[in-house]
């Protein structure tokens, strides 16, 4: 089996040789490319090269254990959709424009959550998934394949690309004009509600919601009754003021649609533990800091992960970056969502992302030698990244940047 | 001396006549002449500091060193005789090559006379096998037979559960009594009593650290009553008392809370509730119970702390709770 492998790696390599001088050409006219800032839409319409390392499977529910290792294009415009607010890493993102294409691996976490989903049964009160694993293992990017998933199947998405945002660095908290001692994240609750709609606009016209009931937000200012989801959103946009309770109304009525069987529902949000932190950054008018739970923003989240609605499913992923010192001593769930968090999820179905097994990580090489990433081949470089990087994909990326 | 006598002289002059008193004035100074001209025989030397005459320091006589007792040694000679108990290293009195230390490199270690590293290091000479036996044997007429049936340890620690520590000390000193020698520690199994559910967990609230988890041994120590007799009877009446009050059930024990728990169960938190919850979602009539199994990979979760095990074990059970396809 290891023979029959490293012959297999010799002949992608020759073949990546081979397709090297071919590319030469092309990488200079990318470089040039890029400079100018151009899109790079005409790489990705041309056919990618078919190799052991890629999938022409790009509809994420139609991926099974066959395409575990290899990795599939995400077409320019539905990335653009899903993933223009966030949801992929800031790393991954420059990685994607360096190489100008949107490729992520087909990993068994996120393959175990298609399968979960596919299977699932709506009928029944939505499940919550959990995602949990080590620093840079690829929980956010596993959550990006379900996303892509959820998008193509008309879920609509509620996404948060990384909640410790709001706790950390918000762009602006003033206090709550509806809730004694709260308070509100205007900017963020804005820029969510963008996120949103860009995710759901298609999906939104087509489904033609109605709100269930009046929302007054002012003496002058309300949404009717029967007002569709899209106006409530732009509401929100438009009137920022009133952007962190535009978010939580429109929760509530899209658990409410959910739950009366007019929409199916997925639900995901990264470093959901932030939620649950003991503290945030954020001061009260007493220069206090205030505990997440008094932030308007945590109820409609923490409202939409609770089990008491249907047609839905949660993706949720636990980090301890979504921490801060003295809180990241495990990256086990019961640990990072501590003794309320675990109330309030359980019962919950963790899902452990790790590091690359053999096979993803020699796919993960070829593709860095495709992309013309890595350089330097010296013999052994493989093994020598494997014990460097303990095939922790974070690691690898760092590493091979210089090679 | 001179004074008094020329006082007496001139009393006299003025007694008796004068001529007199010339003579004797003549026969003092007479005198007088005839000392210096002793004194210009030898030359004499100023003397300003007086020095003390030095006595002669007195040379101590040493015997000559012995040649080392180890030379006269016979062969067959009964070692115990000559180091008997406990002593520094002497180099004559063994008869042993040793040697010990640091040196340069390549030379060899210091011999064993005079040597500190020998003297510094505690040694053992004294406990010899025949030694031992040798002691053994004069102990021996006052020990007792071993009781019949107490052959293995696992039969005398079933019979005799609580073991008894005491010390003695043997010193010479003007009193005999040592403080310490009354301190009485006595030690069980915690699985040698028998407990419910409720008065294990009183019993060890009640005795706090004396319980050591990891071991499962209780252990008292009493030492506050002047006897030993006193603390030993301290001890055991510390061991019944607390036994026997944690068989008792207060009132207020009734008010204990979630945070007082000392163990997370199922039955009283959210996790039955939310279960029972999802599990009877939009379920008229007849309500269905989480399974046991479930209930108890999630005590095992919160109680054993997490890992990789009790993880997988509780997704396992939450999947088939839910029925999710696996």
């Amino acid at each position: 089996m290891k023979m029959f492998r490293k012959q297999f790696g010799n002949l992608s390599r020759v073949s990546t040789h081979l397709s090297r001088n071919v590319l030469a050409a092309r990488v200079a006219y990318r470089d040039v490319e890029m400079s100018t800032n151009a899109a790079p839409a005409e790489d990705v319409t041309s056919p990618p090269a078919v190799n052991e390392f890629r999938t022409g499977v790009t509809n994420p529910g139609d991926h099974s254990d066959v395409q575990v290792g290899k990795f599939y294009t995400i077409p320019l415009e539905e990335k653009k959709q899903i993933f223009s607010g966030g949801g992929l890493t800031k790393k991954y993102e420059q990685q994607i424009k360096t190489f100008t294409e949107a490729c992520i691996m087909v990993r068994s976490p996120a393959l175990e959550l298609l399968h979960y989903i596919k299977n699932a049964d709506l009928s029944k009160p939505v499940v919550r998934y959990v995602l949990y694993g080590d620093n840079g293992v690829g929980k956010t990017l596993s959550m990006a394949h379900v996303l892509h998933y959820g998008a193509l199947n008309d879920f609509l998405l509620v996404h948060v690309p990384w909640a410790p945002n709001w706790m950390k660095r918000p762009k602006e908290s003033a206090n709550s004009a509806t809730q004694e001692g709260f308070i509100d994240l205007p900017f963020d609750a804005a820029a969510w509600l963008i996120h949103f709609k860009t995710q759901n606009s298609k999906l939104l016209e087509r489904l033609q919601l109605k709100t269930s009931k009046e929302y007054v937000w002012s003496k002058r200012e309300s949404t009717p009754a029967g007002a569709s989801l899209i106006e409530l959103v732009e509401h929100g946009i438009a009137r920022i003021k009133y952007a962190s309770e535009t978010t939580a109304a429109l929760i509530s009525e899209l658990k409410q649609l959910a739950t009366a069987g007019q929409c199916k529902i997925m639900v995901a949000i990264d470093g959901y533990n932030a939620f649950f932190h003991p503290v945030t950054r954020i001061f009260s008018d007493n220069k206090q800091r205030v505990t997440p739970d008094r932030i308007t923003l945590t109820q409609p989240f923490l409202d939409i992960t609770n089990y008491d609605w249907t047609n839905g499913v949660c993706i949720l992923s636990v980090d301890k970056i979504a921490m801060t010192e003295g809180y990241m001593d495990s990256y086990l769930p019961r640990y990072l969502l501590g003794k309320e968090g675990f109330e309030h999820l359980d019962p919950f179905v963790p899902v452990h992302v790790g590091n690359y097994t053999e096979k993803e990580f020699v796919s993960y090489i070829n593709y860095y030698l495709d992309r013309n990433w890595i350089t330097k081949t010296q013999p052994g470089f493989e093994e020598q990244l494997k014990f460097m990087s303990n095939m922790n994909p974070y690691t690898l990326m760092q590493l091979v940047r210089s090679l | 001396m001179t004074t008094n006598l020329v006082r007496l002289l001139e009393c006299n002059i003025r007694n008796s006549k004068a001529t007199v008193a010339q003579r004797t004035m003549r026969v003092f100074s007479s005198q007088q002449e005839q000392s210096s001209v002793e004194d210009d025989e030898e030359f004499r030397v100023l003397n300003l500091r007086t020095i003390k005459q030095q006595a002669r320091r007195r040379v101590i006589k040493k015997d000559a060193v012995p040649p080392p007792r180890t030379t006269h040694m016979p062969v067959d000679q009964d070692w115990s005789a000559v180091w008997s108990g406990p002593r520094s290293f002497h180099p004559a009195s063994v008869p042993l090559p040793l040697r010990q230390g640091y040196t340069e490199r390549g030379a060899a270690a210091p011999s064993k006379y005079a040597n500190a590293e020998l003297m510094k290091i505690p040694n053992f000479l004294h406990l010899t096998p025949p030694a031992i036996r040798q002691q053994c044997e004069a102990i021996k007429k006052f020990c007792t037979p071993w009781p019949k049936g107490l052959e293995s340890e696992a039969t005398w620690k079933a019979i005799f559960p609580v073991e008894v520590i005491t010390t003695d000390y043997c010193h010479s000193l003007p009193t005999i009594r040592h403080p310490e020698a009354r301190r009485v520690t006595i030690t069980l199994n915690l699985v040698d009593l028998k407990f419910d559910a409720h008065a294990k967990d009183k019993f060890l609230r009640l005795v706090g650290e004396r319980y050591n988890q990891e071991t499962g041994v209780l252990t008292f120590t009493a030492d506050r009553c002047p006897t030993r007799k006193q603390n030993y009877d301290y001890a055991l009446y510390l061991l019944t008392a607390c036994y026997h009050e944690s068989f008792v059930t207060e009132p207020w024990e009734a008010s204990k809370s979630e945070a007082d728990m000392e163990v997370y169960l199922f039955e009283r938190n959210k996790a039955k509730l939310s279960a029972e919850a999802i599990l009877n979602w939009n379920v008229n009539g007849e309500k269905q119970a989480p399974s046991a199994t479930y209930a108890e990979s999630v005590e095992k979760l919160i109680n054993e702390g997490e890992n990789e095990y009790n993880i997988a074990k509780y997704k396992e059970e939450v999947l088939k709770m839910l029925k999710i396809a696996n």
